[in-house]
């Protein structure tokens, strides 16, 4: 016989996208926001991003493997949701929060699920807001140029002034990847030309949100500010959300009209969020919430079917334009969706907002024991307010190359001022960056030293965290101090740590600068 | 303003220049031929000849067994040699009427039977219509004559004759517009002369803008019919989509065109009805594209019903090097039926052989639905076919119809479209047919 022909239903051509190819868009799409990230926050952002994108792979196919599942690893979903996450990280996290953060992205958001195509929220951003909220210090202490600084939107929440161009730049801090404004866009226009995304969504979202932006601008009596707008819009995850995460096909409503109220939803959920919540940020928690919605906004949306109705003679015979719902049903699925909304808005802003003071709290104790440990003679301490600017400017003229994080004043238990602590941070370690405490009383005396971040190599600079060490420089009244190799003789002498000079050096110019800056704010030269 | 069309659709690869400026070739059958008793939508016809009995090219070989169903008549002269089920190529077994070929091609006298048109009302040409045996060429077989029998005559505005021919690879509905304008006219004029105030608009799509320059040439100062350019998309062809394109009317499963006041007719169809009253001819022949990649020379035939689909793979030169094609399709690529063997006949229906030397389909694993939304884009039934689709898999009937499941027309876009190549037109269609079948008991 000749029948050897294949046999299988019709249609017999397919379209050439495939799923791989769908996710390898996303990916090219989302290379300029990391390369960004990598220029800007230097090589730890590069191994955040390897980890996360290795080890969602991992999960994937270990999960994959123990569920008794097929191997889809090669769909490149998993990078996807890696690369996702680590841009939605602080360039300052440890790696194991990140390899911690993919293991509950796939393996808890999307595997236990059902994998590809059922998980009921972004798993990237379902494990970032788990780390958000398991490790709230970390996640959001971010740094810029290697100085530990807040992001745009919380000194805007603060009440302070951003600038609005490095925003769109990219030139601030933040999570590895939101921060550049054009980076992302570029990779948006790409996925748009590639028909890989609609625009609905980001479009309905951002302009949803800026709406309220500005109504809540001109109700709060800052009038129409341009600039606040589009530092709002710039600043935080907004266009990496809007771009790259509302528009994730999985999590986002199928129906065109439901892509619509979704993005109606995002847009108040991130305005709530950011102006009534504790924290400055709000997209992740905008979206993930609104995740859950979908089936129900789904379900609202449901599209009228070609010639729906269209049989009905009632007299415009042939309108086809017949609703396949009733007005008062569309009206009462819309006020359910936004009451819901408003409410868990409104609830979830809240639940920020009590959580926030006990982190403040258990941060600020934190502190006040590193305070105390370099001034054990001080009862209490008061922040000090000093221009950072002019610090900064004295320092860098006076050839330090550290900078003051904060000042504040050690009082004895009658409240009488008695010296002050300073926090340095320093990038003259052999690893770089260093954060030391110091404390120097009224007359200028060291009254000892602390490590808050240290990241030396262990046996060498890391010695430099003993007591033997530190001791060198408490109680001592010296304008300067230095290191020699030969064995200290006089006050000012401190014994270099073997094989760590680099440290030595970069710890003694650090406390110098200290000793410097306070005399020069106590009225010196 | 833009061009006509509807919303959704997709854009194949149209691989028309294989075959579109070859122009029509006769080709008679050497060996036997086969007349399966069901080619068309309803009863299967009752057959009137018994074996041994000598037949005429245009001789009713057998009878319609109601309403909806069709006459067959005989495309060669020959002997009766059984009546026994044969393989079709729908991949069934159907009773069928083979007849020897002697080779003569006598054919019975046409000439007798044309009647002067102006002596003739409406019912005598749906009676010609109908003995002639004329079923929708385009594929689905819907008996001609009971198209044009509407409920109420004088609701029909519109007759529309289908040349958007938007299944990639055919060409045979161009190559009869090109070569024979004149008879499509004349016969697209026979039926918008049997209602009152019907229209006519010759619906074309603008890839073949050769067709639309000479059939507007033609009917320059013919204020009953417009040739309408339409955008080449699949499907533009579909009887709904085509005729909200022209008219702007919406039709639903529900409907047929004749609630909407429109009636659609494949342009080979009206091709035939002219045959049938003009010339006394029945339907005994087609114009079939036989094209594809594996195919030697592709090219346009006009075949006789009947004819084994092997002569007529000879007849274009055969396979491209003699390597056996993966696939060959009966009809186009994004509807048609593929078949496991070449002996089988050519029926009223068949508008093309599509030969490919490679099945990509074949290949395809399908994967978890991404939701991507990409059904849902190219839908021109506008509704969510991977939703239907879950429905289906799930045996959720309920649902299913509650989804507008039976709006879904089987075009086959969002399997297309599928990036998880997940088969979606296939699950629905399943469903569908489980659906009609219970409602039919």
């Amino acid at each position: 016989m000749e029948n050897a022909f294949k046999i299988s239903s019709s249609p017999h051509v397919r379209d050439k996208k495939t799923t791989t190819g769908i996710m390898l868009d996303v990916v090219i799409a989302l290379i300029p926001a990391a390369v960004f990230g990598v220029i800007n926050f230097g090589l730890n952002a590069l191994m955040i991003i390897l980890t996360c994108i290795v080890s969602c792979v991992f999960f994937e196919w270990l999960s994959q493997v123990v569920l008794k599942r097929k191997t889809t690893i090669s769909d490149m979903s998993a990078v996807v949701t890696g690369l996702l996450l680590a841009l939605n990280l602080s360039p300052c996290v440890p790696i194991w929060m990140a390899i911690l953060g993919s293991a509950f992205a796939i393996v808890i958001v999307k595997q236990l699920f059902g994998g590809l195509g059922y998980n009921f929220m972004n798993p990237a951003l379902g494990a970032r807001c788990f780390l958000l909220i398991s490790f709230a210090g970390q996640m959001t202490s971010f740094t810029y140029d290697g100085i530990t600084t807040a992001t745009p939107l919380a000194i805007l929440k603060n009440g302070g002034t951003v600038n609005v161009t490095d925003m769109f730049f990219g030139n601030i801090a933040g999570t590895i990847g939101e921060t550049s404004v054009i980076c992302i866009l570029a990779g948006a226009v790409f996925l748009v030309a590639r028909k890989i995304i609609k625009v609905t969504i980001p479009f309905v979202y951002i302009g949803t949100f800026a709406i309220c932006i500005m109504i809540y601008a001109l109700a709060s009596g800052r009038g129409f500010d341009l600039s606040y707008l589009a530092a709002h819009l710039c600043g935080g995850g907004l266009m990496l959300g809007a771009f790259f995460m509302a528009t994730d096909y999985v999590t986002s409503p199928i129906t065109p009209n439901g892509k619509i109220v979704f993005g109606i939803i995002l847009g108040v959920l991130t305005f709530l969020f950011r102006i009534y919540g504790g924290s400055a940020e709000g997209v992740s928690y905008a979206i993930i919430f609104s995740n859950l919605l979908v089936p129900l906004i789904e379900r609202f949306t449901q599209p009228k079917s070609f010639g729906y109705g269209a049989d009905v003679k009632d007299g415009e015979s042939n309108s086809g334009s017949r609703s396949r719902m009733n007005v008062r049903s569309i009206v009462i699925a819309t006020v359910a969706i936004f009451v819901i909304t408003i409410i868990a808005g409104l609830a979830l802003a809240y639940v920020q907002k009590i959580t926030k003071k006990p982190i403040e709290d258990a941060n600020q104790k934190a502190k006040e024991e590193a305070y105390k440990e370099v001034y054990a003679a001080a009862d209490s301490f008061d922040v000090m307010e000093i221009n950072y600017e002019d610090a900064k400017n004295y320092l860098a003229d006076n050839g330090y190359k550290c900078d003051i994080e904060e000042i504040v004043i050690a009082k004895d238990d009658t409240g009488n001022d008695i010296g002050y602590v300073l926090v340095i941070n320093s990038h003259e370690g052999y690893n770089g960056y260093m954060q030391i405490a110091m404390g120097v009383d009224l007359d200028g005396t060291t009254t000892g030293i602390s490590f808050l971040s240290l990241s030396e190599t262990a046996g060498l600079g890391m010695e430099a965290d003993k007591d033997s060490f530190k001791s060198q420089f408490a109680d001592k009244n010296v304008e300067q101090f230095e290191y020699t190799k030969q064995g200290a003789t006089a006050d000012n002498e401190i014994d270099a740590l073997s094989g760590a000079t680099i440290t030595t050096s970069g710890v003694v110019n650090a406390v110098n600068a200290g000793l410097s800056y306070v005399n020069y704010m106590r009225g010196g030269n | 303003m833009g061009l006509l069309t509807f919303a959704g659709g997709i854009h194949p690869y149209e691989g028309k220049e294989l075959s579109m400026d070859m122009p029509i070739k006769e080709y008679l059958p050497k060996g036997d031929c086969v007349y399966p008793l069901s080619q068309h939508i309803g009863a299967p016809a009752t057959p009137i000849v018994k074996k041994g009995d000598r037949v005429l090219v245009g001789q009713k070989i057998a009878e319609a067994a109601g309403f909806v169903s069709a006459n067959i008549h005989s495309s060669i002269s020959g002997t009766v040699k059984t009546i026994e089920p044969r393989l079709t190529t729908g991949g069934t077994k159907v009773n069928s009427i083979v007849i020897e070929n002697d080779g003569l091609f006598e054919e019975v006298n046409f000439a007798e039977k044309v009647m002067d048109l102006s002596a003739l009302y409406t019912e005598d040409i749906r009676e010609i219509i109908k003995e002639a045996g004329i079923v929708g060429m385009g594929g689905a077989g819907f008996p001609a004559n009971v198209k044009l029998t509407p409920k109420n005559e004088a609701d029909i505005d519109y007759i529309i004759v289908n040349g958007a021919e938007c299944e990639p690879y055919l060409t045979s509905d161009y190559r009869r517009l090109m070569e024979e304008a004149d008879k499509i006219i004349q016969g697209l004029t026979i039926c918008i002369n049997m209602f009152d105030h019907a229209k006519g608009i010759i619906a074309i799509e603008d890839n073949k803008p050769e067709a639309i320059k000479l059939l507007r040439e033609k009917l320059a100062g013919n204020d009953k019919i417009k040739v309408n350019e339409i955008k080449t998309k699949y499907p533009q062809g579909a009887e709904r989509q085509l005729i909200y394109a022209n008219t702007g009317r919406y039709v639903n499963s529900k409907m047929l065109p004749a609630d909407a006041g429109c009636i659609v007719h494949n342009v080979d169809t009206i091709h035939a009805i002219y045959e049938a009253v003009i010339e006394g001819r029945p339907l005994i022949n087609r114009v079939v594209t036989i094209t594809g990649d594996a195919i030697e020379k592709p090219c346009n035939l006009l075949v006789r019903t009947g004819t084994n689909l092997n002569e007529i793979i000879e007849a274009a030169g055969g396979f491209k090097d003699g390597i056996m094609p993966e696939k060959i399709v009966a009809g186009g690529p994004m509807m048609g039926r593929a078949i496991y063997s070449l002996d089988v006949p050519a029926v009223k229906g068949l508008s093309a052989l599509l030969c490919m030397s490679h099945d990509e389909v074949a290949a395809l694993e399908p994967s978890n639905c991404i939701r991507c939304g990409r059904c849902v884009d190219v839908c021109p039934g506008r509704v969510v076919p991977s939703m239907l689709a879950k429905y289906a898999e799930h045996g959720d009937i309920d649902n299913f119809l509650k989804h507008e499941g039976m709006e879904c027309c089987e075009c086959g876009c969002c399997s297309y479209i599928c990036p998880a190549k997940r088969h979606l037109t296939q699950t629905i269609a399943g469903t569908r047919k489980l659906i009609l079948a219970n409602k039919k008991k």
